[in-house]
């Protein structure tokens, strides 16, 4: 046997030192936030988008490729479609090319397309998976489902992790595919998982017939201690501290200004452009922005995480595909706006969109050809869109190839040329903000050129 | 005097010590005497004999813990309605949410429906999973309905002229007028709610538990002994706040 005394204690006390670093109270000290006044939107556009209609447009017949025409596209509601030339009968559209700017975007890329220099687009992302829970926790954790089960925490967790755990509220997912997965997670950033912000109005209405806020503050208070002492007689304290903090953080949650954003109407009266009358599809994207936007505002929470309406059309109702883009552009256009109007909680003087980022990913797209139900299936190519201070805006990286619509190689990565991943993507995303990808994520690259120096 | 433990542990570091392997060519070296204690290495003259389990002196009436050990876990957001109807009267979920509401406009409860999603129970019609962990949103429901479950068998169980036995959770007797509870009288009290809500006796739960309830029952005396009469009074506010700590106490929810 070759193992010396030395270095079994040496192994010993570092298992130990790890033992003890583990412990929640251990590792707040020992990873204090990088950043704290940075505020995160993630949006998934569910059930896989057709980019060939805006991130990536494809506008004439090549391999097997066939672009979306009038034939196929209910192109009246679509503000951005001009004509050009494709069949006899029937029409596709124009490529759109905002002045000075190189990028190429679609016409169901609705108002995004008034704010170039703010756009980063990734396409041709490889996606490898045609399976709807596949890309969706793919996109969002940079793992493939294992046993039909994620196995990595989401990047709205991670973000959370790094810069929510001080927060009211780190996280709300309204229907995102967030994930609490992994070793080194804060009992207090687990996501706040909801089917709508609004339904939970009630959840936070208080009754003073009988008795008042002060004594179910006392019992608040009771059930705190009573948390803290039966953690410190605990050997896994993670859960029931997690109940402690989370009751410390009950009267605040309690506050009226806190109601406030969870109330659809009082949402309306806050953000009017993000309800603009008529919306088919993307109504509830407006609440959930809305929500966004108030809740920075107040500091309450440090990520927003919410999917889209469906973008899963195989049939007839491809012909909705570009609105339902465009709807859902629209809306984080307005988003836009309205964060340029809000000011900072915590930095005088600087705006809320100069410390939020947002980040658009999609299960996958959509096949190039259109199948004969009018529709498109899946297909295991993919984009993304970034909107942040910290990427180079005005910018598209990685590309699919022209005939069919396949991820091509955007380059040279660590593990040679290939095509860029969602790893590479998150792990860029949450690189842009000190985080080091590695405590999170098992692959992807940062891709420099896309980050601000 | 060593214990087991740490006889092991030196006599494991003084195998792995004498199992290095010197460098080829090196000098042999010369013995050592172990730095250990003697008594640290079983002779090897001594032969051990199993002793049977139920030879060791009591061992028959210590159950042999089986279980395996993990941190706590959140209760099944169904098994907590479950509880929750269980204790507050064994009614219907609906005939309950019934009595919940109650006849006035006093906002104590909504709809189950309302709460299942804050509650953690996972909607696959919208893609929600089971909630895992508690989230603050969660704790905001849980005081919802723990103060409308308690407000209402406050006002069922004290108020209205049940006989205890009839009671659906405060089965025990107040002194006549309004004179205040021993340390005592409040403890006997409090032992049978908590027996019947967390299901054991306060007396094996943590020292401070008792004095902490009985401060908490005291304080909401104090701050209604002056209500209206539409509010509760010093002990029903008492009690109803004692119910709450019980019904919404991590030891309730974390199993």
């Amino acid at each position: 046997m070759d193992t010396r005394r030395r270095t079994f204690l040496k192994v010993l006390g570092g298992a130990s030192a790890a033992g003890l670093a583990s412990q929640p109270l251990f590792r707040a000290f020992a990873d204090p936030p990088v950043a704290s006044d940075e505020f995160f939107v993630l949006i998934h556009a569910n059930g896989g988008w057709d980019v060939t209609l805006s991130l990536d447009p494809r506008n004439e017949r090549r391999g097997i490729i066939e672009p979306g025409s009038t034939d196929t596209i209910d192109t009246a509601p679509i503000r951005r479609w001009r004509d050009a030339p494709l069949d006899a009968d029937s029409s596709t559209f124009e490529i759109i090319r905002p002045a000075g700017s190189s990028l190429r975007l679609g016409p169901a890329i609705g108002d995004l397309a008034d704010m170039p220099d703010r756009l980063t687009v990734i396409n041709g992302l490889a996606m490898n998976t045609v399976s709807h829970p596949d890309g969706t926790f793919f996109a969002a954790t940079g793992r493939h489902l294992a046993g039909g089960k994620p196995v990595a925490a989401s990047v709205d967790t991670m973000l959370a992790n790094e810069f929510g755990r001080a927060s009211l509220l780190p996280t709300v997912s309204v229907g995102y595919p967030s994930t609490y997965v992994g070793e080194d997670l804060d009992a207090r950033v687990s996501p706040l998982r909801v089917g709508s912000v609004d339904t939970l109005s009630k959840m936070l209405n208080r009754s003073n017939v009988n008795t008042t806020a002060a004594d179910r503050q006392a019992v608040t208070a009771l059930l705190t201690e009573e948390s803290r002492d039966l953690a410190a007689r605990s050997w896994y304290r993670d859960e029931i501290e997690g109940f402690g903090l989370q009751l410390e953080a009950l009267p605040r949650m309690l506050s009226p200004d806190v109601q406030q954003i969870f109330n659809a109407t009082a949402l309306a009266a806050a953000q009017p452009t993000l309800f603009p009358t008529g919306r088919r599809y993307q109504a509830r994207a407006g609440v959930n922005c809305a929500f966004a936007v108030e809740a920075m505002k107040r500091n309450l929470v440090r990520c927003v995480s919410f999917a889209s309406a469906s973008h899963d059309t195989h049939n007839n109702n491809y012909r909705n595909q570009a609105l339902i883009q465009q709807e859902l552009f629209d809306t984080i256009a307005a988003l836009v706006r309205a964060l340029d109007a809000a000011p900072h909680p915590t930095r005088t003087g600087r705006r809320l969109a100069d410390h939020t980022h947002i980040l658009v990913v999609s299960d996958f797209c959509r096949t190039p050809q259109i199948n004969l139900t009018l529709g498109r299936d899946h297909y295991p190519n993919g984009s993304a869109l970034v909107i942040s201070p910290r990427f180079v805006g005005n910018t598209s990286f990685g590309r699919a190839d022209d005939d069919q619509l396949l991820p091509a190689s955007a380059g040279m990565f660590a593990d040679g040329n290939r095509a860029v991943a969602p790893p590479d993507l998150l792990a860029t995303f949450v690189s842009a903000f000190g985080v080091n990808p590695r405590r999170y994520l098992r692959d992807g690259d940062v891709i420099r050129s896309l980050l601000r120096a | 005097m060593k214990t087991t433990l740490q006889r092991a542990a030196a006599a494991v570091l003084f195998t792995l010590g004498c199992n290095s392997t010197p460098a080829p060519g090196a000098p042999a070296p010369a013995p050592v005497t172990p730095a250990v204690d003697a008594g640290a290495v079983a002779p090897r003259s001594t032969e051990i004999t199993p002793t049977p389990v139920t030879a060791i002196p009591g061992h028959e009436l210590i159950p042999q813990d089986r279980a395996p050990k993990e941190p706590p876990r959140l209760m099944p957001a169904e098994t907590l309605i479950r509880s929750y109807i269980s204790l507050f009267g064994g009614l219907s979920p609906q005939a309950l949410q019934v009595r919940l509401r109650g006849a006035t406009s006093d906002n104590l409860f909504d709809t189950w429906g309302d709460y299942l999603s804050a509650l953690g129970v996972p909607d696959y019609g919208v893609d929600i999973p089971r909630a895992p962990q508690t989230n603050a949103l969660m704790l905001a429901a849980f005081e919802r309905i723990g103060v409308a479950l308690c407000e209402r068998a406050v006002q069922n169980d004290l108020r209205g002229a049940v006989a205890v036995t009839d009671r659906v959770l405060f089965r025990f007797e107040l002194p006549a007028g309004a004179r205040a509870l021993t340390d005592e009288e409040f403890a006997t009290r409090f032992d049978l709610l908590h027996r019947r809500v967390l299901g054991y006796p306060a007396a094996l739960a943590p020292d401070s538990r008792v004095p902490r309830f009985r401060a908490l029952y005291q304080g909401a005396v104090a701050r209604h002994a002056d209500a209206g009469a539409r509010s509760f009074n010093g002990p029903e506010a008492g009690w109803a706040s004692v119910c709450e700590g019980l019904v919404r106490h991590p030891e309730f929810h974390l199993y």
